[in-house]
């Protein structure tokens, strides 16, 4: 298929639900994190809302459940098992169809 | 991103049992097609490397949208396919719930959703694919594709089964749950654009790995990028 139907898809894909985005932003609350969107969303139902839709000074921070537990150690400890269990695994998979088969 | 920010207690307990009895039976259907079809051992290693991605991404809270946090669903479903893939968001659910991001009780509605978006974009991807469009359009398109109906069906399962707490009516529910659903459109655009770049530079640095899990593990014929 030719690359600009391709394209023109996706732009209509990603323009539909940029525009279907914004509007459920300004309509439940505007900029609130999504817990606390979501809980005031179910209880008080919808409300107008506006804000910045980026607010870099915020950064990128853990989920609030995790940090204000104390558990990020916990959760870069299963980041990393899960890394390293699949790393190996693929190092061993690699290595293993490197062999020679057995006679 | 769908995922379903209630605590415990928040779904009426035929709801809990429902939600959880579909989840457990995707999973224990999965676990049936494992055993009856063999899985190369690096379709697993992949899937396991995709899980370390997901659940770290699933942590942190993006400031876009209010803040948000992604999921990497779509591309779980096109790296791992339509039986690791499932499983892989039962792994980020699970470890998810028990660091306290997500209620331990809403496991199974969560992994259906989360599911949904593996099995959509994964479906979506392969189909782009054969019909010759290029790994970055065809990966964005597939995982926004699949993000989008994990959304849709979130907003589904939360209309179905009422809000244990909340005064809405239902109507006034299904609107500010609309409103929701909206936003995970929205934030499906950002991870869906992701997904398309990993995908292209996967395709291009180690094309076997984007085709990999739909080679043997679903249909004969499999996604070749």
């Amino acid at each position: 298929m030719g690359a600009w139907r391709q394209y023109g898809a996706l732009t209509a894909v990603l323009g539909a639900c940029t525009a279907a985005g914004l509007w459920g932003f300004a309509n439940t609350g505007g900029p609130l994190p999504y817990a606390k969107r979501f809980a005031s969303a179910l209880q008080q139902g919808a409300r107008d809302g506006s804000g910045a839709l980026l607010d870099v000074g915020r950064g990128v921070v853990v989920a609030g459940p995790i940090r204000k537990q104390g558990l990020v150690g916990e959760y870069v400890a299963v980041v990393a098992v899960l890394a390293l269990v699949g790393l190996a695994t693929y190092a061993y998979t690699t290595r293993r169809a490197s062999d020679p088969p057995r006679r | 991103m769908a995922h379903i920010h209630l605590g415990d207690g928040s779904f009426p307990l035929w709801a809990l049992v429902l939600w959880t009895t579909l989840g457990g039976s995707l999973v224990a259907y999965v676990l049936y097609r494992l055993r009856t079809r063999s899985v190369e051992t690096r379709h697993v290693a992949l899937a396991g490397v995709a899980a370390a991605a997901s659940f770290a991404v699933f942590q942190l809270n993006l400031p876009v949208w209010g803040g948000v946090h992604l999921n990497l669903t779509g591309l779980v479903g096109i790296l791992a396919g339509p039986l690791l893939g499932p499983l892989v968001t039962v792994v980020v659910n699970v470890f998810s719930a028990a660091l306290g991001h997500g209620a331990v009780g809403l496991l199974g509605a969560n992994t259906l959703v989360n599911a949904t978006e593996a099995l959509v974009a994964f479906y979506a991807f392969r189909t782009l694919v054969r019909a010759n469009w290029s790994p970055f359009p065809a990966g964005a398109t597939a995982a926004t594709l699949g993000l989008a109906a994990g959304a849709f069906l979130m907003g589904g399962i939360v209309v179905a089964s009422g809000v244990n707490g909340s005064a809405l009516p239902r109507a006034d529910l299904a609107l500010a749950v609309s409103g929701m659903v909206a936003v995970n459109l929205g934030v499906a655009v950002l991870e869906g654009v992701l997904t398309g770049f990993v995908v292209q530079f996967l395709a291009t640095v180690r094309p076997d790995l984007v085709g990999a899990a739909a080679d043997d593990t679903t249909e004969p014929s499999g996604v070749a990028v």
